[in-house]
């Protein structure tokens, strides 16, 4: 019988633009709030999952920086290089195959140090695609824009999406003058990169353990040249829910989600999103706001965990699931999701 | 941990320079082969783990790219990067998964191309105020313990000569092997150019282009799949605090691996290494380290490295024989160099390691190590 998963703690720096402090610095606040939340010390740890990148954070085995923090001198570590989210759902086969009880979780990325828009283009097909010199924002608007090239509604759908996940800072047609960055991607529809940590403990629950738990995860990675790919929908995403619901026992059905926490970085997004999860309007998605505002690659999988699982302290209806999402690569070619369910006490 | 087994190795053959493949190609010849060996197709394998170290190649997040190679499309797939223990570190992400009753198949693949990049720049990973000034790269790390180790326990230059020596004997019989001479000599290695004092060049390990597959099932598919699977009977990680100067003798004592070889063996039931053991893939950088970690794994007590090698204990025929594939230092593609370890361990109990095939070899212990004395250990058995 594999255990139970619990989300027993949740930690994470306020994401801004540029953090002055240390990428050490940085994640310990994430890692003490965490600990903290679940009510442990490093000493409690069995293991730790990270996720980084070196190439953004400009220094082979980026990790290093952080061991100590971390808590995993002497310990076991793995190092994801995904989103965050990915190092959850690691994480989660740890405990499930029973090698590890209590593994803390923490992901980072410091995008200020560098030109991280630039950085992305390492990342692309260096035979045939890196030449031309597109980066993951290019690959996005070539995506936006087969969907707007079908659709003649969508930029003025994406910006009223767009001035919904910015609070009101910005009125739709305020978007809809931003400038191009990306056509049709506006400025005002571009989530902005900065820097920060997130961290959370997860735990095989047990008496006296609360917290929401880890039903299902589930991840894919679609092909990386975007021309054989179906960039009119997030097929990737659909092939990682059904994993995960199979994971969480909801073989063949989409379960209903109370809570979607995606990581959505562009309005166009948000829809593809919508769509491959099928969601209705009774889901509630990214009551906090979302990533728009700001978001920390790498990180942000793992701070949609972060807000679902504040949404379950907040609200504590019986069976209430949540979806929580996480992206990689240009046009999303990576997608994880987490299902999480009620809090249980 | 719930029990999962290796059901298949892949490996390409390792070279200086692999400019006959891209990068993702290199990886689609040791996954194929791993599944060719496994017997299972592509459409069977469940999630795909790779293992590298992007700045070797200046790359980010190369799994975007290569992972098709890997037989990734549409699949779950994730990197792990951890340094030198990026290889063993993914295998043991491999049997998690497997163990976790998520996936039953798992496929694990660490590649390298060296070639492509600027080793040294990628190794500019020790701490950019205190430590870089002092020591980077592998080389000045290692000649500083080097020096200390010899001086503290009597270890001579033949003695790691000896090491070099063996190293490339056995990988005369490894079709995969980068660098491979039957009739190297002490002489040999002691005439060789000094790299940084007392490291010579046939001390030390090569940058190599290579890529190595493992397949990873869980109990039950193992056992249909495979008459003799290599079960995964213990597997540990240990890390360590980023400073060179914080912990005395930090290369020479490898707090790490002592730690990390004890709870294999514990969990394993191995009291004496030497004894029980029938075969060793330990990640050996440096001829001087696999005569530390001779001791540091308890093959011999402190100082009786030099014996243990002058008396061919180590030796393929030899009571325990360390690295009958030539090792590290006969072929060293970062990212893969971990995996190669636990593929050669691996196909020694499945008894599909050919000319350098230890005769019934039963349980057999892996290493991985990384600069930061980072430690990966595990335990391979022919019972689950």
């Amino acid at each position: 019988m594999r255990p139970d998963i619990v989300v027993a703690g949740i930690g994470e720096t306020t994401p801004v633009p540029a953090d002055s402090r240390s990428i050490p610095e940085m994640v310990l606040e994430a890692v003490e709030a965490a600990l903290a939340d679940a009510g442990i010390g490093h000493r409690d740890l069995d293991a730790v999952t990270t996720a980084s990148v070196d190439m953004f954070d400009g220094i082979t085995a980026s990790n290093i920086a952080v061991t100590e923090v971390v808590g995993a001198v002497m310990k076991p570590e793995a190092r994801i290089s995904a989103d965050g989210l990915t190092a959850v759902a690691h994480a989660a086969c740890q405990i499930w195959s029973g090698a590890y009880e209590t593994v803390l979780v923490a992901a980072h990325a410091k995008t200020s140090i560098a030109p991280h828009r630039d950085l992305t283009q390492w990342a692309l097909d260096p035979i045939h695609v890196q030449p031309l010199g597109v980066d993951f924002l290019t690959c996005a608007g070539l995506q936006a824009r087969l969907l707007a090239d079908r659709d003649p509604g969508a930029e003025r759908r994406w910006a009223e999406i767009a001035a919904k996940r910015r609070g009101g800072a910005m009125s739709p047609d305020r978007i809809l003058a931003s400038p191009l960055v990306a056509s049709p991607l506006r400025l005002g529809m571009c989530a902005v990169p900065g820097d920060g940590a997130s961290a959370v403990v997860l735990r095989a629950k047990k008496k006296g353990i609360g917290g929401p738990i880890l039903a299902g995860i589930g991840y894919d990675l679609e092909p990386h040249a975007l021309g054989d790919r179906d960039l009119t929908r997030w097929s990737g995403l659909e092939r990682a829910l059904d994993r995960a619901g199979k994971t969480a026992g909801f073989e063949g059905r989409r379960p209903h989600f109370d809570l979607a926490e995606p990581s959505c970085l562009f309005p166009h997004e948000e829809e593809l999103f919508v769509a491959a999860a099928d969601l209705d309007e009774m889901t509630e998605i990214s009551p906090d706001g979302g990533l728009l505002a700001g978001y920390i690659p790498i990180v942000a999988g793992l701070s949609r965990m972060t807000s679902a699982t504040r949404y379950f302290r907040r609200n504590r209806k019986a069976g209430a699931l949540a979806l929580v999402h996480g992206t990689w690569g240009p046009a999303a070619q990576g997608q994880v999701v987490a299902i999480l369910g009620g809090a249980a006490s | 941990m719930r029990p999962a087994a290796i059901i298949g190795t892949g490996q390409t053959d390792h070279a200086k320079s692999r400019d006959d493949v891209s990068q993702p190609e290199l990886v689609r010849e040791a996954a194929s082969r791993a599944l060719a060996d496994a017997g299972l197709r592509p459409s069977e394998v469940d999630a795909i783990i790779i293992g590298n170290m992007e700045m070797f190649e200046g790359r980010a997040l190369p799994e975007l790219w290569v992972g098709e190679g890997g037989f990734a499309n549409r699949k779950p797939c994730l990197k792990i990067a951890t340094g030198g223990t990026s290889g063993t570190s993914s295998c043991i992400a491999g049997f998690h998964q497997a163990a976790s009753g998520v996936f039953d198949i798992v496929l694990v693949v660490g590649f390298e191309k060296h070639s492509e990049g600027q080793t040294q720049t990628g190794m500019a990973l020790t701490d950019p105020f205190w430590d870089r000034g002092v020591a980077s790269g592998a080389l000045g790390n290692f000649a500083l313990s080097i020096s200390q180790y010899m001086a503290e326990r009597g270890v001579t230059p033949e003695q790691a000569a000896r090491v070099a020596v063996k190293s490339r004997r056995n990988a005369a019989k490894n079709p995969h092997a980068h660098l491979k001479d039957a009739n190297a000599t002490v002489a040999d290695v002691l005439a060789s150019k000094v790299l940084a004092h007392p490291v010579r060049l046939m001390d030390m390990c090569p940058q190599s282009d290579g890529a190595a597959a493992i397949v990873v099932a869980s109990a039950e598919r193992a056992k249909k799949l495979c008459s003799r699977p290599a079960w995964v009977k213990a597997a540990t990680t240990r890390h360590e605090q980023p400073y060179i100067g914080d912990i005395d003798r930090r290369l020479l004592s490898m707090r790490t691996l002592r730690d990390a070889s004890r709870s294999v063996y514990a969990t394993a039931g191995i009291r004496e290494p030497l004894k029980q053991l029938d075969v060793a893939e330990i990640y050996e950088p440096v001829t001087y380290a696999e005569l530390a970690w001779y001791e540091i794994l308890g093959f011999c007590s402190e100082g009786q490295a030099g014996r243990l090698i002058e008396d061919g204990v180590t030796e393929i025929g030899g009571e325990l024989p360390v690295n009958p594939s030539g090792g590290v230092l006969c072929a060293n593609p970062v990212g893969a160099t971990g995996v190669i370890r636990v593929a050669e361990a691996a196909s020694q109990i499945l008894g599909r390691a050919g000319a350098h095939q230890i005769e019934g070899a039963k349980t057999a212990l892996v290493t991985g190590y990384g600069v930061y004395a980072w430690a990966d250990a595990m335990i391979l058995g022919s019972e689950p």
